[in-house]
């Protein structure tokens, strides 16, 4: 009987072992574990700082059209010189919403990665912002996508590259506080560079406000102990007065 | 805590300083970067929330007026993985406050640094903290 029994518990053992190799590869090509917890890596730079090639380099200015880099260099003159004053504007992240797209990538507190079926799932700790890419799906027409603070994502594993294309941000959804229009169209190439540093090559296309491609890279280093915490904005005490200046509630409620 | 809390390298001083702020949730060019209030008083109130932690603090003067401030801390994630727990202050605690006081004037500060009862002290891991001069207590 002993006998019996082990061998059925060897044949039930052997019988999973197509299934959980199936779960490792599609088709010819490997599909990277990328699910865990990332938090931001190598963007710290300046004099003396240690860079090595798993570290992208920094973000060129936004090649915007004319007109675009003026608005926008007039508003980040204003916003300088309001904190030179002690009195600094109010902006999204003063009422307490999410950043969205591509800006929640930027990973301002740790950020998780989740893969499932037919899905990639990109939580943000800051705000508990959460996307959610659909694999091997058709985009949607930019026109046909409610525009949102994450947009519509469609991706696709490209042999060990997860390529992302995203559509639908709402124009107040500004990253770096630069312009863009409702044609606006987001492109990543998410893939690892090393065992444990991902990274996510952006690229911004929009044909109204920019003048070619704006494109840069966020980096992330696997911290596979930690778990992301909850976040609420669940008394936030800055606000926007009548003049658009940043200012918070004094005294208890 | 520096891995978490970086500012972005920018291709320009410009774009370093709108990440910066972006960071750090909202702009801190309300508080005074050129000065620090040492306040020691009663705590009254420990807000734990998001996006910030509030300090709500009475401070007794030597004639025995008292002054209410608000001090701001940073994001209550920020403080869990610097080791603070919404337990380890309670109201009537006496503490020591560091803050970069609020520019206008009123009762308000940024903490940089606190003193709890036992003599503990802890950092609410401000963005780019060294940057406030610190000036001496004043009795």
């Amino acid at each position: 009987m002993r006998a019996v029994g082990f061998a059925v518990v060897t044949a039930f053992a052997l019988s999973l072992l197509p299934l959980h190799a199936a779960a490792q590869t599609r088709g010819a090509s490997t599909i990277p574990d990328i699910t865990g917890s990332w938090e931001r890596y190598g963007a710290r730079g300046g004099a003396g700082a240690q860079r090595d090639a798993t570290m992208p380099p920094p973000a060129p200015q936004p090649p915007l059209k004319p007109e675009f880099l003026k608005e926008w260099q007039t508003k980040l003159q204003a916003a300088r010189e309001a904190d030179a004053k002690g009195t600094p504007l109010a902006t999204n992240a003063t009422l307490c919403l999410p950043e969205g797209m591509p800006a929640m990538m930027g990973a301002t507190f740790p950020m998780e990665i989740l893969q499932s079926r037919g899905q990639v799932t990109v939580i943000e700790e800051a705000f508990t912002q959460v996307r959610r890419i659909f694999l091997d799906q058709p985009q949607k027409a930019i026109e046909d996508v409610e525009p949102g603070f994450y947009g519509y994502s469609v991706g696709r594993w490209e042999g060990d590259t997860l390529v992302v294309d995203t559509v639908g941000i709402k124009e107040s959804v500004r990253y770096q506080n630069v312009p863009h229009s409702d044609k606006v169209r987001i492109k990543e190439r998410i893939h690892l560079v090393a065992g444990n540093i991902l990274w996510d090559e952006i690229t911004i296309e929009d044909p109204l406000t920019l003048e070619k491609p704006w494109a840069f890279t966020f980096a992330y280093r696997r911290n596979p102990d930690y778990k992301l915490l909850e976040y609420i904005c669940e008394d936030n005490r800055e606000y926007a007065d009548e003049g658009g200046l940043q200012k918070i509630r004094i005294g208890p409620r | 805590m520096n891995s978490i809390l970086r500012p972005v390298v920018g291709g320009v001083v410009l774009v370093l300083l709108v990440t910066g702020s972006a960071l750090a949730h909202h702009s801190f060019a309300m508080f005074d970067h050129t000065r620090t209030l040492t306040l020691k008083g009663a705590v009254t109130k420990f807000q734990w929330t998001n996006p910030h932690a509030y300090i709500e603090l009475d401070v007794t003067d030597a004639k025995g007026a008292v002054t209410h401030y608000s001090i701001e801390c940073t994001s209550i994630n920020m403080m869990q993985r610097a080791g603070w727990r919404s337990n380890m202050i309670k109201s009537g605690d006496k503490v020591k406050a560091i803050v970069a006081p609020l520019i206008n004037g009123e009762p308000a500060g940024l903490l940089l640094e606190l003193t709890l009862p036992d003599g503990k002290v802890l950092e609410p891991g401000v963005p780019g903290a060294n940057t406030y001069k610190r000036t001496p207590e004043q009795e």
